[in-house]
């Protein structure tokens, strides 16, 4: 399906976007690199550096050095601000503790969301990061992006922050680290007027949404996943911007199974794409594997001798539901047994495709939080058409965000809201049934419990007279 | 909208809080309201933003709204 654009698109030219010259931008020598210290001794940080990864620091001296040998009236804030933030790292290492002081009300216009304020606790000893305030802008689908547009932004953030960007935050977002209070709304208006770009989620709001690849890239996409992301971002830009929510909360779209943008562990709902009807065979390739003339995993593991591909050993046993056999030379799939594990798939390319009637699944519930461990989200909706305009996805979001913003407490997730008050519940303002597969152990805790008017006929017995031999 | 909107800002004003979560604005316009819908609190939070009477305090994780000119108003 052609891409169709919400407003008109520019295209953007680096040339007449550029605030720096390739003079400025080159402004020194890998020889200088090496003999340049920066203001404030830093043994600890430089450590960082030693060892075979890529290191912040190194970067960060690069940025410091490229600062230093730019014209003062080239940056609207401090140039040592690379140096001074080196330098705070060392201190907080010497103390034990950070000296950054988190959260504040800084923002721009309207906006709850997009820019979250830091301030150092040590401003005399380091000024030029008094304010150091974050700006997450929303990353184009499936971050694809030309490199006048990155060039263009790179330049903004030189010009009107520290230099420093992440590529790419947790949820996806370009964050633009480092500024002070009054350039944020400069910058955002030139990310806004001039670059067509909005400012991503944060607080209490729908993050950012992220998606894979999807049909742009990848033959197993069996959703148009920058269409939906695409779509959801505009339908939503409430929610987006003006925070209401009780805490976070992440859509993330994956064209099949092998979730590339992990929304299985780390979105509160994930959509999956997945398909209806049977795998597609190629059984005259399923013989070239066999027989060796097609390298399984296309190829990727080949940097070692792994000896004759295997089908029975590499693929068919492997299968997690044992869905799979070789009957007189053919593969044969018993597909109401597959679990979409994509294993077979990812192994044989050539023989073995996603079906052709597609749709996504959805599952709810996930997070990935820092303390405690990660939560991976539950099946919920095995299977839902996803066609533009996504109304009947839209549907379901609302019931599940009017539940959440009616029960959920102040910053709980809703996998954490769902635990507490059961599946069963979670499906009944979702009006779906509940599957087998979502009873783990269903002996010792079946936690589907009927009610009386679902049961033909009722039941006479009352709990009062359960609890005389079954005590709480 | 317009009584959501002064419900909001007499909550605001009484609460000792100087900053609260959407929620408890909520509660608060549900006691004088009862049967406002968490959306309709949002528009006139909104609102009021925009009219620079209430503000936004965020953490990065969290946002929570508060009376413009109570509790923390400038950069620390």
């Amino acid at each position: 399906m052609a891409f169709e654009p919400r407003e008109e698109q520019k295209e953007l030219k680096y040339d007449e976007l550029r605030i720096y010259s390739d003079e400025e931008l080159n402004n020194y020598t890998e020889e200088e690199l090496k003999n340049f210290k920066i203001k404030h001794d830093i043994p600890m940080c430089d450590d960082l550096e030693k060892g075979p990864w890529p290191s912040f620091v190194a970067d960060s001296k690069r940025e410091a050095l490229h600062r230093k040998n730019l014209a003062k009236d080239r940056m609207m804030i401090d140039c040592d601000v690379v140096e001074d933030t080196l330098g705070q790292l060392e201190e907080s290492f010497v103390d034990g503790e950070t000296h950054w002081k988190h959260g504040g009300i800084v923002g721009v216009f309207g906006y709850g969301g997009g820019v979250i304020g830091r301030y150092s606790d040590l401003q005399k000893k380091f000024p030029s990061i008094a304010h150091f305030h974050t700006m997450r802008v929303n990353q184009p689908a499936s971050k694809f992006y030309s490199s006048d547009y990155l060039r263009s932004i790179c330049d903004l953030w030189e010009y009107r922050g520290s230099g420093l960007m992440n590529f790419h935050g947790s949820t996806g977002d370009i964050i633009f680290l480092g500024t002070f209070t009054e350039q944020l709304e400069p910058t955002f208006y030139e990310l806004g007027h001039v670059l067509q770009q909005d400012l991503g989620g944060s607080g209490s709001n729908l993050r950012s949404p992220s998606c894979c690849l999807g049909k742009a890239r990848c033959e197993w996409s069996c959703i148009d996943t920058q269409d939906m992301c695409y779509e959801l971002t505009h339908y939503y830009q409430d929610e987006l911007h003006r925070p209401a929510f009780p805490y976070k909360f992440k859509f993330k779209f994956d064209g099949c199974p092998n979730c590339c943008v992990a929304s299985i562990a780390r979105a509160d709902m994930s959509y999956i794409g997945t398909w209806k009807d049977n795998i597609r065979i190629d059984q005259e390739a399923v013989q070239a594997y066999i027989g060796g003339e097609i390298p399984p995993n296309a190829g990727a593991h080949a940097g070692r001798d792994w000896g004759k591909f295997d089908i029975e050993k590499e693929v068919i046993n492997l299968c997690p539901t044992n869905c799979m056999r070789l009957e007189d030379g053919k593969l044969v799939i018993n597909d109401k047994e597959c679990t979409r594990c994509m294993h077979c798939i990812n192994v044989m390319p050539r023989a073995l495709r996603p079906g052709t009637d597609t749709g996504c699944s959805i599952l709810f519930g996930a997070k990935a939080p820092i303390l405690e461990g990660a939560q991976m989200s539950m099946l919920t909706v095995p299977f839902m058409r996803c066609e533009p305009p996504y109304d009947n996805i839209k549907e379901l979001v609302e019931k599940v965000w009017d539940w959440w913003m009616e029960e959920g407490k102040n910053r709980e997730r809703l996998g954490e809201l769902i635990q507490r008050w059961g599946v069963p519940k979670f499906l009944e303002v979702l009006d779906l049934p509940p599957m087998p597969q979502m009873v783990k152990e269903p002996r010792s805790n079946p936690y589907i419990f009927w009610k009386e008017e679902d049961v033909e006929g009722g039941w006479d017995r009352k709990i009062e007279d359960y609890r005389i031999k079954h005590m709480r | 909208m317009e009584d959501i909107k002064k419900a909001i800002l007499e909550f605001a004003e009484k609460t000792k809080k100087t900053k609260f979560y959407f929620n408890e604005m909520e509660k608060a316009v549900r006691k004088v309201l009862p049967d406002t819908k968490a959306r309709a609190v949002k528009k006139a939070a909104t609102a009021l933003i925009n009219e620079e009477k209430l503000i936004y305090f965020s953490t990065g994780s969290t946002t929570m709204y508060g009376l413009k000119g109570r509790g923390q108003t400038e950069d620390f």
